[in-house]
């Protein structure tokens, strides 16, 4: 068994296994929470994966929640012992027990492989492209991770010297001093801009009995209410007949945020 | 099983069924009990009729001659794998380079038409695909993967690995039966409208929640409010989610019933 020489005279190429070990393992631990919490709470917005699996059962004319919830079982005992494989490989790397990580990282890469296949295969049934893309790339990923990992030496000689003082003095000022004024630019425009959150919004007339609603970036449903709420406020003497919602082509790219019309008629 | 054999394995086991499952789409076209898939047929038909060429004739034939090719790559991948579980080293390697050699034609080809058609989110997609091909040949082929053992009869610290797996497993299982316990009912459920501005009602609906709530939802409120007249209903556009956190919200305008 190999032995870490401690933490004093750690190589790149260990801090990158470090790396690699440590990624993964809180990756899958995320995953875990994601599915003992469920759903959205304060602190906690997550997935709804029992939502989305049991529509994807449902659109194939298996509405049973059963079969939802046992394909989230298998999903998540795949899950939890890439975990355990992945926390128990960085615990044996950090005492410096390289053959024990080396065997348990690779148990943990052939669990998170099997778990990439195993949603891959759902993507292809149910038709969903973009998840079957965004499934081989972490599969892909896990795949070059290990690849990386096993071609990395625990005991190599770090090959980077310490930056010479000035440089690092100027680095620090430079560094200092961009934090400086980035920071006083996010906090004027919180300042100045948090308001738009909530905020009601003027509506405009756009033409005969047609008003146009420009929102900022940072408006939400609450905008758009308290935006209603002036409208009618400001034109007792119409009714909304309906609204319209300028569709993402007919915008500016990204210059433009929600835009959206009010058509409305005389009250009787 | 050596540590070598057991990732290459991996690579395919995955490709295998990539390809198996992507003919198995093409032989069933359409959505039926147990297969969605995507409407490949519907998506040729709309790229060729975007250049001007409205027969049927042009997609149908192209989409036979990308079924043709994936079968064809289904075929090699399965060839690669069989020849892999017979051990047959030289023979796996031969294969698995045709195999990747012709999904990369494959790819290569979308990615060509995908110009043609001007779709670039579909270039980036196989362009992606393109490059796991090639990535996954290069760790297939060119890495040097240990010639470790992994023992099917685990050391002592792995046993408790595993145990702690099945409590684990046990646990989230736990968690989530009683989720969808809780949630079910959303599948199905009217939901219930909050007035935000006089005279319109706001429908905020779950992540379960599909055409039939929306249906049970209006049939309800106007059951409910015999005294209104529900004149426009409008589908609040995603940028009035709060992201991941909401997933549709509805706003149902209303006056009183003269």
């Amino acid at each position: 068994m190999t032995e870490n020489r401690g933490a004093g005279h750690l190589g790149t190429q260990q801090l990158i296994r470090y790396a690699i070990l440590s990624y993964w393992a809180i990756f899958w631990l995320f995953n875990m929470v994601d599915k003992v919490i469920g759903g959205a709470h304060f602190l906690w917005v997550g997935r709804d994966r029992f939502a989305q699996f049991q529509k994807y059962f449902d659109s194939v004319g298996l509405d049973a929640p059963h079969v939802a919830n046992a394909a989230l079982v298998v999903a998540a005992a795949l899950e939890a012992f890439a975990l355990l494989f992945f926390a128990t490989a960085a615990f044996r790397e950090f005492r410096g027990h390289h053959d024990e990580a080396h065997r348990n990282a690779l148990v943990g890469t052939l669990f998170t492989l099997g778990t990439f296949t195993f949603f891959s295969i759902g993507d292809h049934w149910f038709g969903d492209r973009f998840e079957l893309l965004e499934h081989t790339l972490f599969w892909f990923v896990s795949l070059a991770s290990w690849a990386a990992f096993s071609q990395l030496q625990p005991m190599a000689e770090s090959t980077q010297g310490a930056l010479p003082r000035r440089e690092t003095l100027l680095a620090a000022v430079v560094g200092a001093a961009l934090v400086l004024a980035t920071g006083t630019a996010i906090f004027k425009h919180n300042t100045t801009d948090f308001i738009k959150r909530s905020a009601a919004i003027t509506a405009e007339p756009a033409g005969d009995h047609l008003y146009k609603v420009s929102f900022p970036f940072l408006g939400g449903s609450t905008v758009f209410e308290n935006s209603l709420a002036r409208f009618k406020e400001d034109h007792p003497d119409e009714a909304i007949d309906h609204i319209y919602t300028v569709p993402g082509p007919l915008r500016l790219k990204k210059a433009d945020a929600l835009i959206f019309y009010i058509a409305t008629e005389d009250r009787p | 099983m050596k540590e070598r054999r057991l990732i290459r394995c991996a690579i395919l086991v995955f490709w295998t069924l990539f390809w198996g499952l992507s003919v198995v789409d093409k032989i069933i076209p359409d959505v039926r009990f147990l297969w969605v898939g995507k409407d490949f047929f519907a998506l040729f038909i709309k790229f060729f009729g975007s250049l001007g060429l409205k027969d049927p004739l042009f997609a149908t034939c192209a989409l036979a001659a990308v079924s043709a090719l994936e079968a064809v790559n289904f075929g090699l991948h399965a060839a690669a794998l069989a020849s892999f579980f017979k051990r047959e080293e030289t023979v796996t390697d031969r294969r698995y380079f045709r195999a990747i050699l012709a999904s990369m034609v494959l790819f290569s080809l979308f990615s060509i038409a995908d110009q043609v058609f001007g779709d670039r989110f579909q270039l980036l997609e196989h362009g992606l695909f393109w490059l796991v091909l090639l990535a996954s040949w290069v760790v297939f082929r060119h890495v040097p993967l240990g010639d470790r053992t992994i023992s099917l009869s685990p050391p002592k610290s792995v046993r408790w690995t595993l145990i702690a797996g099945l409590m684990l497993t046990v646990l989230t299982s736990w968690s989530i039966f009683q989720f969808s316990e809780a949630t079910f009912s959303n599948a199905s459920a009217p939901v219930q409208g909050e007035e935000v501005v006089e005279g319109v009602y706001k429908f905020d609906f779950p992540f379960l929640a599909d055409k039939r709530v929306w249906e049970a939802t209006v049939n309800t409120f106007m059951a409910d409010h015999p005294e209104l007249d529900v004149r426009y209903i409008y589908t609040g556009p995603s940028e009035l989610n709060s992201k991941k956190k909401t997933h549709l919200l509805l706003y149902v305008f209303t006056e009183p019933r003269p």
